[in-house]
């Protein structure tokens, strides 16, 4: 049968079916879902925003509050019309399948993070300071978020009592639900908004970066300038939560461990970790720096708290806050111009391994750009040409056509030219058209073509920062110019070889020619007396060992690929087991089910994949 | 009884901004003299005049970058280097904090120049475009700094007659220092060349390639450095033939193995 259903109602049946606390949900879900049907004919349904906060509550709440978690269904239940795709699924987990995803906070995260973007995306203002009235408790740990997104009212167009008053009307009828189960950790009585427990500080956190986004999207100075007092008063925020847990931790030795245990939880939250923050904490400094592109900002003062802040996430082993702190010195270092300061940041850190693949492209095209600027072409286009193969296929159009520009010219830098498919891949195909025309202008080795190309597209190449770079091809379009004339005259005058190629003036060309001889670009020689070059490579490439070199390079490059290929594969867990008792004659049994254990492990590993 | 050396701490009175800006004029007075000597005794003075001085008032900070300034001036005239680089690592932090807020010094362009020549001197090309880099489209095209950009071009391609050429086409008389280290280089490189491109070539031809002024100036510089050059017929230069022949040495025998060795094992751990 379908373990994972789409349809929700028949998630609830599905639970039911499972275990006895499952029964229980059933029943609820079962005498609710028609009574909050009706009333969501009448009355306001749950808005998305506020229904992934309860999503996460019960994600990160664990055991003890599977109760809740029967009312919370229901209202994740009713919420799923309003474009939740595909979180039936989380809707199915039992209780002890969110015990084991529990031991790991940050990954809890950042999969509920992905899940309720489509919450994020369709959310106005409103919607924002509405979650924080209902959500967060005014008395709780989650009370200076709470303030700073109510006074953003204002802005929304509704006051703050029509947001508690429409928080309390929104928690109402998910109120009525959870009349069920006594056992809540802040709710009381049916006219009090329910408030989050385990995930206050994240929902927090996570209310406050989707304001900053909705203020920046704005795009007028004073909402620029609001967004940047927000953002300043998030992080502080933030920093706060995660200063205290780590006390606490301290405080309490092995009893209040990090990432942990939802018995702790009493404390009003403050006994859990401050690991699930970190996902948060990294999206909030890169909201700061979206902010701080936008308005006019003391660079210094914004350069000093973020190696503060990748000092502490070093410190911490939060790899998302670290890995991203760092892609974004580099980005201000780069936008500042600053290569010498970019490289040795860059020589004196390590990028963490298990960074989202998101991060490390960033990374790679950083690297990459900061390599190119210093005539490190090898290692640039290696970087840059993993970052184009590890990028997503389906969004970032724009990055992947900066990294295609960047690589391009690299690669002219080298002495190479560029494939002409690279040209005409779908939708770069306008972008990258003045990079086609100079690549031809290197390939014709002619000076002034080159130079009249570049200067009817100067202004093109500098609004995309390769102008310098492309200066320096003068070099290149001589080398090559110089290889195709002596790969087809076997004798030419100097005079000739000056026309061909652009230059000044015949002695220039003397001198050009043997520059060229000396570096190893043609083989020739020259005679002064009839002014004429001799080119003289008739030798033969496969004599040399130039072959078994080419060779080597593509057989390591392939076994590297299988060794990482064997590395990363996956097998569907007991697959084997099927052959071994087939081949061992045991004829499987069909009631033999896996324990709760096993399934749980199993989804795990599943989504792991997707994510 | 207490310490005697507390009765010798004298108080030290504080620089007023009269004093830095008589000592800075005395400087400028010097520098545009040519007063070398004197003009170092006082940028000793004013540095240590500087330490004390309010540091975070403006003032001190254009008082800091014009001292600096003519010191950097002050170590090309006299042809010290090092004396050199250490104002201009100096200078830096002033020209960046100072880059939004205070008017741009007149001599910035100059200052920057000399540095970028200093650097290509050095055949420090890296840092010479990171340096391009931080410049902006109306600097870079001013003639102090066009001219090291032109010429970094120009030695890239390899057309050096335009670079000896250049020697006379200098926007300021401090870029001197770095164009005599500049046409020795540019020499040794026209030599190597030479040597790879021809077979062999007169004696005055080679004289007119690299520049030299006469035929006695290119012998004494071939018994520096040359000596594999033979001189035939009392006009002819003939360059030393390459080695010929194939040695059993030619093959990379030790590479070869390794490479294959690697493979075989690879091979093998494919199921």
């Amino acid at each position: 049968h379908n373990r994972l259903p789409t349809n929700f109602c028949r998630s609830a049946t599905m639970a039911a079916k499972k275990d006895e606390t499952s029964k229980e949900e059933a029943a609820a879900s079962d005498t609710s879902t028609p009574k909050s049907t009706e009333e969501s004919k009448s009355v306001v349904t749950v808005p998305p925003l506020i229904a992934a906060g309860k999503r996460l509550e019960r994600l990160l709440g664990g055991k003890k509050t599977a109760a809740t978690s029967s009312g919370g269904a229901a209202a994740g239940a009713t919420a799923q019309p309003h474009g939740l795709p595909g979180t039936g699924s989380a809707a199915t987990l039992t209780s002890t399948v969110e015990a084991v995803l529990h031991s790991n906070p940050p990954k809890i995260v950042r999969r509920w993070l992905g899940t309720s973007s489509g919450a994020a995306r369709d959310a106005t203002l409103d919607d924002v300071v509405g979650a924080a009235g209902a959500l967060l408790d005014p008395a709780g740990v989650a009370a200076r978020g709470r303030d700073v997104l109510l006074a953003l009212a204002p802005d929304a167009g509704i006051s703050s009592d029509g947001a508690a008053a429409a928080a309390a009307s929104g928690a109402m009828e998910v109120d009525g639900e959870e009349k069920k189960d006594g056992e809540e950790g802040g709710g009381e009585g049916p006219t009090r908004p329910v408030y989050l427990v385990a995930a206050a500080r994240e929902v927090e956190a996570y209310l406050l970066s989707l304001a900053i986004r909705l203020l920046l999207a704005a795009d007028d100075a004073h909402a620029v300038q609001k967004a940047w007092a927000v953002s300043g008063a998030a992080l502080d925020i933030l920093r706060g939560h995660m200063d205290a847990a780590a006390r606490a931790t301290a405080r309490a030795g092995a009893a209040g461990a990090l990432g942990g245990d939802s018995a702790s939880a009493g404390g009003a939250g403050g006994g859990l970790g401050s690991k699930g923050l970190e996902p948060l904490l990294a999206r909030l400094y890169r909201y700061r720096c979206l902010v701080a592109e936008k308005c006019v900002v003391d660079t210094e003062a914004l350069r000093s708290e973020l190696v503060a802040a990748h000092r502490l996430a070093c410190l911490r082993r939060d790899v998302d806050t670290q890995s991203t702190v760092l892609n974004l010195l580099l980005r201000e270092l780069l936008a500042a111009d600053q290569v010498e300061q970019a490289d040795k940041l860059l020589s004196n850190s390590t990028f963490p391994d298990s960074a989202s693949n998101n991060q490390l492209c960033r990374y790679l095209y950083y690297s990459g750009r900061i390599q190119a600027l210093r005539l490190e072409y090898t290692s640039a286009f290696s970087n840059l040409s993993q970052c184009l193969r590890k990028s997503p296929t389906n969004t970032g159009l724009g990055f992947r056509i900066a990294t295609q520009r960047l690589l391009v010219v690299v690669q002219l830098l080298m002495g190479e030219i560029p494939e002409r498919t690279v040209f005409l891949t779908e939708g770069m195909r306008t972008e990258l058209n003045p990079y086609m025309k100079i690549t031809q202008a290197v390939r014709r080795g002619d000076l002034a073509v080159f130079h009249d190309t570049v200067s009817a597209f100067a202004d093109r190449f500098k609004e995309d920062g390769t102008y310098t770079l492309i200066s320096r091809l003068a070099h290149s379009v001589v080398k090559a110019g110089l290889r195709r004339l002596n790969t087809s005259y076997s004798r030419i005058s100097l005079p000739d070889v000056a026309n061909r190629l652009g230059l000044p003036s015949v002695e220039s060309a003397e001198f050009v020619v043997t520059k060229a001889v000396r570096d190893g670009v043609i083989d020739a020689t020259i005679d002064r007396a009839g002014q004429y070059v001799q080119s003289h490579d008739l030798v033969d490439v496969y004599a040399t060992t130039e072959p078994a070199e080419a060779f080597h390079r593509r057989i390591a490059y392939c076994l590297t690929m299988h060794n990482d290929a064997v590395r990363g594969m996956r097998y569907p867990p007991d697959a084997y087991k099927k052959q071994l008792e087939a081949s061992r004659g045991i004829v499987p049994k069909d009631d033999e089910d896996k324990t709760d254990e096993e399934l749980a492990q199993e989804l795990e590993d599943e989504m792991d994949e997707e994510y | 009884p207490p310490p005697l050396f507390y009765l010798l701490l004298v108080p030290v009175t504080l620089p007023t901004m009269t004093d830095l800006s008589a000592l800075l004029t005395d400087l400028t007075g010097r520098v545009d003299s040519g007063d070398v000597e004197g003009g170092k005794a006082t940028l000793a003075n004013l540095k240590i005049a500087l330490l004390d001085a309010d540091p975070t008032s403006d003032t001190t900070a254009q008082i800091a970058t014009s001292a600096l300034e003519l010191g950097v001036l002050l170590s090309a005239a006299d042809g010290d280097l090092d004396a050199f680089a250490r104002n201009v690592s100096q200078l830096k932090p002033h020209y960046a904090s100072a880059s939004a807020t205070a008017a741009a010094s007149s001599r910035k362009n100059h200052i920057i120049g000399l540095n970028l020549m200093h650097l290509l001197v050095d055949n420090r090309l890296s840092e010479f475009h990171s340096e391009l880099e931080l410049l902006s489209t109306a600097e870079a095209s001013s003639p102090e700094i066009s001219f090291p950009i032109h010429l970094e071009r120009q030695l890239m391609v390899g057309s050096y007659d335009e670079v000896l050429a250049a020697g006379s086409r200098v926007p300021h008389a401090s870029y001197g220092l770095f164009m005599d280290h500049l046409l020795t280089t540019v020499r040794d490189n026209i030599a190597d060349c030479l040597e790879v491109a021809y077979k062999t070539m007169t004696m005055d031809d080679a004289v007119r390639m690299m520049k030299f002024g006469s035929v006695a100036e290119l012998q004494s510089y071939m018994e520096e450095c040359r000596d594999d050059w033979i001189v035939e017929d009392g006009n002819r230069l003939c360059f030393a033939p390459p080695p010929t022949g194939r040695k059993a040495d030619d093959i990379p025998s030790k590479k070869l193995i390794s490479n294959t060795l690697t493979y075989a094992a690879e091979l093998e751990r494919i199921v």
